[in-house]
């Protein structure tokens, strides 16, 4: 978790982002509502989630987000530096649900002192049902300094 | 109760080029360590200063959504100003929509510079976009709002365009 520090040179388009699986709960749904100030009932209020159409109280969109981005941040290590990120709702999610979040490195450039990647994400159910697609802009250190 | 899409449209659209100054004040160290463990996210960068410095920050960071998912940086509002589905319907942030059911889209993030405990940060607050759409299950509104963190002194922190959906 966040220790090992991933460089450019590790990373080549194909690589993979370690896939890191999270387990919301009503308890996590709750404490992240009151961090966040988020009091839309959805997220608490199961019989009000039901009058709406939904089975249960439902994962906020920005915890589906910050899984991909911890799927991210754990992978490329401490080191590393997210400068871009993006996620899109497709599917709810609910307690109890399993969400897989993992990803592919899809481009690699030079940068000035460092190298950038790009990851496509996914999060994932348990049954494979596609809940976030995401994407990720991330500058990793070089293993050797470039010669000026 | 029936609601007419096109008046919550021109409702929202009215509101385009109008940005909203709203000041967050001083980035609270625990609020920081608390966003994180709600995520859990157990990430040392948030909580290790020592650690984070080790690694070129200058002190424990905000986990990366951090500012963008915060919903209200004010007080209220009171339980009685509240729309009947819990979200405000009159703080610096809220948008239009009662009556219709809303859902976030999702973000889009750049980063600018790292997050940490004490930084002074003010948010500029717009809608930036309404579209009308019809989807399968009939109407819906797909509202862009921007989110720009700036410190007090203007520098730009985090850029965020936010995605919700109201049917």
């Amino acid at each position: 978790m966040g220790q090992a520090n991933l460089f450019f040179e590790d990373v080549k388009v194909g690589t993979t982002v370690t896939p890191l699986v999270k387990r919301p709960s009503t308890v996590q749904l709750f404490r992240f509502s009151a961090m966040t100030w988020n009091s839309h009932k959805i997220h608490y209020d199961k019989p009000y989630a039901q009058s709406e159409g939904y089975p249960d109280v439902l994962v906020q969109s920005h915890l589906h987000g910050s899984f991909l981005a911890q799927a991210v941040m754990d992978w490329a290590g401490p080191s590393a530096r997210m400068v871009g990120f993006r996620w899109q709702n497709r599917a709810i999610a609910c307690p109890g649900d399993v969400l897989t979040c993992a990803g592919t490195v899809v481009k690699t450039e030079m940068g000035d002192g460092c190298g950038y990647v790009e990851c496509e994400l996914e999060e994932r159910n348990q049954r494979n049902q596609l809940c976030a697609p995401g994407w990720a802009r991330v500058a990793l250190a070089l293993r050797t300094e470039p010669s000026k | 109760m029936a609601i007419s899409f096109e008046t919550v449209y021109e409702q929202i659209k009215a509101l385009l080029g109008q940005t909203r100054t709203i000041p967050i004040g001083k980035i609270n160290r625990l609020d920081l360590e608390r966003f994180a463990v709600a995520v859990d996210d157990p990430n040392p960068l948030f909580f290790d200063d020592a650690f984070a410095r080790e690694h070129g920050y200058p002190g424990a960071l905000a986990p990366p959504l951090y500012l963008s998912s915060v919903l209200g940086w004010e007080a209220g509002p009171f339980e009685d100003s509240l729309r009947p589905d819990g979200t405000p319907n009159n703080d610096a942030m809220a948008v239009p929509i009662r009556g219709l059911r809303v859902m976030g889209g999702g973000q889009e993030l750049e980063f600018h510079r790292p997050v940490t405990a004490g930084m002074d940060v003010v948010m500029e607050f717009s809608v930036s976009n309404a579209e009308l759409k019809r989807g399968r299950t009939g109407p819906l509104l797909v509202v862009q709002l921007k989110k720009r963190f700036l410190t007090a002194d203007g520098t730009p922190i985090v850029t965020c365009r936010e995605n919700f959906i109201a049917r």
